[in-house]
């Protein structure tokens, strides 16, 4: 999403959050209902992840991945969330994992893709300000104080998650140079990102939810495995296997690329959900 | 292609509860993750999953997945032709040990033995010929109120000049005592004569006045062409009627039975009656809960959407995929007791500032529970860019504004049977927006679960009073796929075995 009040400073932050309080409990008195809090509507969608490539380790007791995620965005601060198990590490740290894949299978990563090379110039940025949310009102609480705001269909999605047992992380970015412009939005790559979690399967990631910008998700995604294994990816098609040797050892490997669609997609100059609706 | 199988274990976190010991049935399809081919959702492959649950903390959860043969019990019919004996990738019937899986349209029930999980025949009571050579029947049986007899129908289609037609109706008893099976013919109701809309998604069983009787929820499907289009274009639609319920009473001194309207059906105005659960336990009338798709369930996705797009412009599009709805649906309460009815409905569009309330954008499933109090429902929602131009435009009277519809999400929903109000609360424990379609009703009265399922989803159990928080969750990659080139889609239904 993005965020229309990234920070705010002092005594005013104090009365943004006593004000935030307030739209969140009417929000909450309402069954989570937008209808009494129009404030909430994000008021205009203007984030999306363009393409992501993933490195998927499985060992038989846990997964991690590795992302390079590359977003777009119109404005200037924004925010990427999504759910993981609570008992994940999520870490922003230094890796070349995703490099030293795509130097052993003689690839170029995302390159590879007509489809990310027409996107063009993107710009390497850091995550911020990393959050965690356990309840759903924490995070409608967050969204409302840095009016970012939500779609009722997209929080319905974080609803499922948490009462599944999961929680929200969420981490902020920025461009150096923000864009204002829907058709050239502000490309941001951002790696680094891992996330570890005990699981005895392979377990693949959630579409992303249709953010304003992009319908389609590009992806070239390398699972990593320590036994040879046949799992395939729900929908892109397998475009190399084998072995592949790296600093901390042998893996077996599967590669798949291509594109998916987002979910929650709308036809063409349709708005996105909103408060002057009727209904 | 041949019959495999193949066994793994899901990745289970939370508990599985003592009540659950059971097993969990789901008929699938595929769909081949290649875009550009064209393969039409009746046709798709089956693969029949049954999920073996052993309560605990986190308890085990065993799929075993059997891979169908279409052809494996037929050697009449060459392989070569479009015309499988059975293609069971949509619904599920169980009495004892045995599973009777069946398509959304086409071909025959499969009998599948459930304890070896081994196919062991198809039912094909109603010979196919060359002027007839595939057969329809009844994706959900009826039984008997002592589950001693299923019922269904089965018909041949024939290829007509603008439409196929379905003829040599008749009606099945299957006795799960004995193993025989019962044959009639069937003759329509004289005001519902158009052979091209005769086939029915659901049939029914109850008693009235000592007198045994079937309903079959004409659905009312018209399909163009018998075999899958060549070349996947905008094609000329023929327009569903309204949907009709047939009541036919069951006499064993005859060998034809005359089905007759039962009254104020068609008067809804409603398309592709399909699903249904019934309270019929009074042995003197019934209650029926049944859906209207609001959907030309005859057709599939294929060509330019409603906006103009061509479908290498839409990724979500594969075509073939089942058609999108054309409006919100309709769920039925139909109670009948001494000869009187009495009709409720309940029909919602999606209205994002108050999710609270629901929606009935394309129903699916629905249950009721050990109880009979309480009716679970669920709804598939709305992909607008997988609405074909040439599809929408026959019905311009029923289709949705188009300038304003967006995505619908999915939606599972608890009502009150009595009146079909949806069972409201402040903690938004009676719906859950983003589920599966598939879910089954498990347990007995006070405490009742919910499963519901997806490949992609994994398994998630509920109770059934309380949709906020999840008892169970198991996952496996291996539900997603078929080897690397196909993925399975979202399946219709499940069905809960207790052991």
């Amino acid at each position: 999403m993005a965020l229309r009040r990234p920070s705010v400073e002092g005594p005013e932050f104090a009365r943004i959050v006593r004000e935030s309080n307030e739209t969140i409990r009417k929000l909450e008195e309402n069954r989570f209902d937008f209808d009494t809090v129009p404030e909430l509507f994000a008021k205009d969608a203007a984030a999306d992840v363009f393409a992501k490539e993933i490195v998927h380790v499985f060992d038989g007791k846990s997964m991690t991945r590795h992302g390079r995620l590359v977003m777009g965005g119109v404005g200037t601060h924004f925010n990427l969330m999504g759910p993981i198990p609570p008992n994940a590490k999520l870490q922003i740290t230094p890796t070349t994992i995703l490099e030293d894949v795509s130097r052993a299978l003689k690839s170029k990563g995302l390159r590879d893709l007509p489809e990310y090379r027409k996107l063009g110039a993107v710009e390497e940025i850091a995550f911020y300000n990393y959050e965690i949310f356990y309840t759903l009102r924490d995070l409608a609480f967050w969204l409302v104080l840095h009016d970012a705001g939500s779609f009722p269909s997209s929080l319905e999605v974080m609803v499922r998650h948490i009462a599944a047992g999961n929680i929200v992380q969420s981490n902020q970015y920025s461009p150096r140079k923000a864009s204002k412009d829907k058709r050239k939005p502000a490309l941001m790559a951002a790696g680094c990102l891992s996330v570890s979690f005990p699981t005895s399967v392979v377990e693949w990631m959630d579409k992303p939810i249709y953010g304003g910008l992009a319908r389609d998700t590009i992806h070239v995604e390398t699972l990593l495995t320590t036994k040879k294994t046949d799992v395939s990816h729900p929908y892109l098609p397998l475009v190399g296997e084998g072995k592949i040797k790296l600093k901390d050892g042998s893996y077996f490997y599967r590669r798949f690329n291509g594109i998916t669609p987002k979910d929650g997609l709308r036809g063409p100059d349709i708005r996105a959900e909103n408060a002057e609706d009727r209904y | 292609m041949n019959s495999e199988t193949q066994v793994f274990d899901l990745y289970v976190r939370g508990t599985v509860p003592a009540a659950m010991s059971g097993s969990l049935i789901i008929a699938a399809s595929r769909r081949h993750k290649d875009r550009q081919r064209f393969l039409r959702w009746h046709d798709s492959q089956a693969d029949l999953i049954k999920l073996d649950v052993r309560p605990g903390k986190p308890g085990r959860i065993k799929a075993t997945i059997l891979s169908v043969d279409p052809w494996k019990f037929c050697n009449t019919q060459p392989r070569a032709t479009p015309f499988y004996p059975s293609q069971p990738n949509h619904g599920v019937n169980i009495d004892g040990h045995t599973v009777w899986a069946t398509n959304l349209l086409f071909g025959a029930p499969l009998e599948v033995d459930l304890p070896s999980w081994k196919p062991r025949r198809a039912l094909r009571m109603v010979p196919v010929t060359r002027d007839a050579p595939q057969l329809s029947s009844t994706s959900h049986f009826a039984f008997d109120l002592d589950h001693r007899f299923a019922y269904f129908h089965e018909s041949a289609l024939r290829q007509g000049e603008r439409t196929v037609h379905m003829q040599d109706l008749v009606i099945i008893r299957l006795d799960a005592k004995t193993g025989s099976e019962r044959v009639w013919g069937l003759v329509p109701p004289v005001d519902d004569a158009r052979s091209e809309v005769h086939n029915f998604h659901s049939a029914f069983y109850f008693e009235e006045n000592g007198k045994r009787f079937l309903g079959l929820l004409r659905t009312g499907a018209v399909v163009e062409s018998l075999a899958q289009h060549q070349i996947p274009s905008e094609h000329a639609v023929v327009p569903m009627q309204p949907s009709t319920i047939w009541i036919v009473e069951l006499d064993d001194s005859q060998s034809t039975l005359t089905a007759s309207l039962l009254p104020g059906i068609r008067e809804l105005d409603g398309l592709a009656l399909s699903h249904l659960d019934i309270d019929a336990s009074s042995r003197n009338g019934f209650t029926l809960y049944a859906n209207y798709k609001q959907a030309d369930v005859g057709e599939e996705t294929h060509g330019v959407n409603v906006y103009g797009e061509p479908p290498e412009h839409v990724a979500e599009h594969y075509a073939g995929m089942t058609v999108e709805a054309l409006n919100y649906g309709i769920v039925l309460r139909y109670e009948r007791i001494n000869g009187v009815h009495s009709i409720r409905t309940f029909s919602r569009p999606y209205n994002p500032k108050r999710t609270s309330l629901g929606h009935s954008w394309l129903p699916i499933n629905i249950e009721l529970d050990s109880s009979k109090q309480w009716l679970f429902c669920s709804f598939a929602g709305f992909h607008p860019r997988l609405l074909p131009t040439h599809v929408a435009k026959v019905y311009t009277e029923r289709v949705a504004d188009l300038r304003h519809i967006r995505h619908v999400p999915p939606l599972l929903m608890r009502f009150r049977a009595v009146d079909l109000t949806p069972d409201y609360d402040d903690q938004r424990t009676y719906l859950s927006y983003t589920e599966p379609i598939a879910f089954a009703i498990a347990g007995t009265c006070p405490e009742d679960f919910l499963w519901t399922f997806s490949p992609e989803n994994g398994l998630k159990l509920y109770r059934s009073h309380d949709f906020s928080q999840v008892v169970c969750h198991a996952v496996s990659p291996y539900l997603m796929n078929w080897r690397d080139s196909h993925f399975r889609p979202d399946p219709a239904h499940m069905v809960f075995v207790q052991s």
